[in-house]
């Protein structure tokens, strides 16, 4: 797999109109915790859907990816599509909006988001393959699907696609990390140049499905296996620690990524998270959102070594070492 | 009055060095006399059956009462006739807050000494103390005084070691013995008094610690009960000892951390059941970022892993603060060096998995856990 020839070519991501401070959640009764502890935790403000539904902005960042990479809807082979809770990615046209369970009934309950994206931006050759159970690592499994098609089936392109939508009666915090409502396409190239992928890693615990029963032990495992994961893609990717100019992060609590960090021995400096502040938690768009907002703002220099790694429940470390 | 049998007071006779000890110095020396302080005389007798009455005479006392609690008439006799102190009797708790701490293990020593100052035959004060007087200094740690620095873990280590020093200044012949963490009864791998170190095992083996601070080639020092208790009774009244500190410690013989694990985790490994749940070894990372994680699990974790991160805290410092205890004294006296860890690591592992499958076992670590 490491040996894949890949590159993220293009990343592109949407977030709903209305944004939330920690003080409206905390006004509104949509945080646990006390909103002090997640502000000293990194967090400011979330995304939150209200007029949109995750299809919504699942075709508007992918759309705007094509746009932006002026890519003919022809040329892409493949998408890939997923989201973090799967009740809302694969609700019937993917909408996941008020009533959607009534549509499991009948014929309508195959009535796929991904389908629809391929028909709505005109993909016509594209096959299109749904991604499921990866939770807030579902990209990192999009991608490693992604180049396993580019090695074994010659795939050009591959889009990838999450969309995630926190569930609207459950609030706006996970284990003491605020969530937004978003979406995210990558576009995956068998031959590009920018932002190749050196190696991915996943490790896979299955011990840890009960994530509810398990959570203690879920919280104590998260780092060992995290820094194993992260040293892993390093030594296959063939870079020495001191060699990661970036570590592009999921965006959970800025205190678990200090102690993730002297884990691994990497500098505090190295981490880009200036966005676990602006979006929150995003569920699967984090790190690829990041990386594209770190390439904008300049951070993120051609050549530079990126590590990206994220932690899905269900459970899933995974990691990426990219060459920007 | 010139005593014409040794006779050893002691301090600490019921406790888990104490008895082995006492055993030792009776087997030892057909002529040995014991004197054994004693709280309760009656509870002392009636846990003592294994012991010859003629031999073993318990004093009512208490290291937390002025002059122990001990009488007029009784403070006589021991003056005239007690050649040896041997004062074994500590608070060993890690968790104690210091001026608790200090109640025994400074003050209550500061009594015994004052007592034993006016003992006209008294031959030898052997002090037992621990090797952790050392604190948080790293590195080569020799068989001397412990020097001041950059204090220690827990009220446990500072107290012992301000209880060293009022030994140190008094005007009698004083040695002092320093084991080291006892962690089974002997190379049989039993273990017949838990400690932190088997809490801090059963956490790891139930997948709960994340981390551990410390690195791979630091060496953890640990011995037997049985090596302790043998060591300590043959130097209880050697001749040539005043004024040393010895370590009874595994010295050369310790494993790194990074070494016990991977015994500690392969061990666990040959259980499929376990093995199946591909529980990771914690990672071991500096004090810095393992406090920061203490932290977290404080601000955010449950309340299962905030009471295992609270009962580790006053002994997990140690595993990042290597030290490489100096034993050349000791080993030369007592002829060989503590018995090496691979001896009985796995066994001692062996016995605690054994334990933990027991039905009472397992409950009893649910209350732990819950308090």
């Amino acid at each position: 797999m490491n040996a894949a020839r890949a590159s993220i070519a293009g990343i592109s991501y949407a977030f709903p109109e209305t944004s939330r401070s920690l003080h409206q959640l905390a006004q509104a009764g949509e945080l646990s915790s006390d909103p002090a502890l997640l502000s000293s935790f990194g967090f400011e403000r979330v995304h939150v859907a209200i007029a949109e539904s995750p299809y919504d902005l699942a075709v508007r960042a992918a759309s705007r990816l094509l746009a932006e990479h002026d890519v003919d809807p022809d040329s892409v082979d493949v998408v890939l599509y997923g989201g973090a809770p799967a009740a809302t990615a694969y609700a019937p046209g993917g909408d996941g909006g008020p009533g959607h369970e009534r549509r499991w009934h009948g014929m309508t309950r195959f009535e796929f988001p991904g389908a629809r994206l391929q028909y709505d931006l005109g993909m016509t050759r594209a096959t299109v393959i749904g991604l499921d159970q990866f939770a807030c690592s579902t990209l990192f499994g999009a991608v490693r699907v992604a180049r396993a098609l580019c090695a074994a089936e010659g795939a050009r392109r591959v889009l990838c696609v999450s969309a995630d939508f926190f569930p609207a009666d459950a609030g706006r915090e996970a284990i003491f990390n605020c969530t937004s409502d978003a979406a995210c396409a990558l576009l995956i190239e068998g031959a590009g140049e920018r932002n190749r992928i050196l190696a991915g890693e996943q490790a896979t615990k299955g011990y840890y499905w009960q994530c509810e029963e398990k959570r203690a032990e879920i919280v104590a495992s998260y780092f060992p296996t995290a820094r194993h994961v992260i040293e892993r893609v390093i030594e296959h990717a063939g870079w020495r620690r001191e060699d990661v100019d970036w570590v592009i992060p999921h965006n959970v609590s800025a205190r678990s990524w200090d102690i993730l960090l002297g884990l691994v021995r990497l500098p505090r400096a190295r981490l880009w998270g200036a966005n676990i502040g602006r979006h929150g938690h995003t569920l699967a768009g984090d790190n690829f959102i990041n990386l594209r907002d770190a390439i904008d703002d300049g951070s993120v220099l051609p050549g530079q070594r990126l590590l990206l790694f994220s932690f899905g429940y269900g459970a899933h470390w995974s990691a990426l070492a990219v060459e920007a | 009055m010139t005593s014409r049998r040794p006779t050893i007071f002691i301090t600490g006779a019921s406790g888990q060095i104490g008895r082995g000890v006492l055993h030792r110095l009776l087997g030892a020396d057909p002529a040995v006399q014991c004197v054994v302080l004693a709280r309760d005389v009656s509870a002392w007798r009636a846990g003592a059956q294994d012991v010859p009455a003629s031999r073993v005479s318990p004093v009512r006392g208490d290291l937390l009462l002025p002059r122990l609690g001990l009488d007029q008439p009784t403070l006589r006799q021991l003056a005239g006739r007690v050649t040896h102190v041997l004062h074994l009797a500590a608070d060993t708790e890690f968790s104690r807050p210091l001026e608790v701490a200090r109640e025994i293990n400074v003050r209550g020593t500061a009594r015994l000494l004052e007592i034993a100052t006016g003992w006209a035959e008294l031959r030898g004060f052997v002090h037992v103390s621990t090797a952790f007087v050392a604190g948080r200094r790293t590195g080569p740690i020799p068989e001397a005084a412990a020097m001041h620095g950059p204090g220690w873990v827990n009220a446990y280590e500072q107290s012992k070691a301000e209880g060293e020093e009022l030994v140190r200044a008094s005007s009698l012949p004083w040695s002092i013995l320093r084991p080291s963490t006892i962690v089974c009864d002997d190379i049989s791998g039993r273990v017949s008094r838990r400690i932190v170190v088997h809490r801090a095992l059963r956490v790891l083996h139930h997948g709960l610690a994340s981390m551990l601070p410390g690195d791979e080639s630091g060496t953890i020092d640990v011995i037997t009960r049985d090596y302790a208790c043998e060591a300590i009774a043959r130097l209880a009244m050697h001749r040539g000892l005043e004024n040393r500190t010895l370590h009874l410690c595994a010295g050369a013989a310790a494993l790194p951390l990074g070494e016990l694990l991977d015994i500690t985790f392969d061990f666990w490994a040959e259980t499929p059941e376990w093995k199946r749940r591909a529980i990771d070894r914690p990672a071991l990372t500096d004090l810095a970022t393992y406090a920061l994680f203490e932290q977290s699990i404080e601000e955010t974790g449950d309340r299962r892993l905030r009471g295992i991160a609270a009962s580790l805290s006053h002994f997990v410092p140690q595993l990042a603060l290597s030290k490489q205890f100096d034993t050349s004294g000791a080993d030369t006296l007592l002829g060989a060096p503590a018995p090496s860890v691979r001896s009985y690591w796995v066994r001692m592992l062996e016995y605690l998995l054994a334990s933990w499958e027991q039905p009472a076992a397992r409950l009893r670590y649910r209350k732990e856990v819950a308090a």
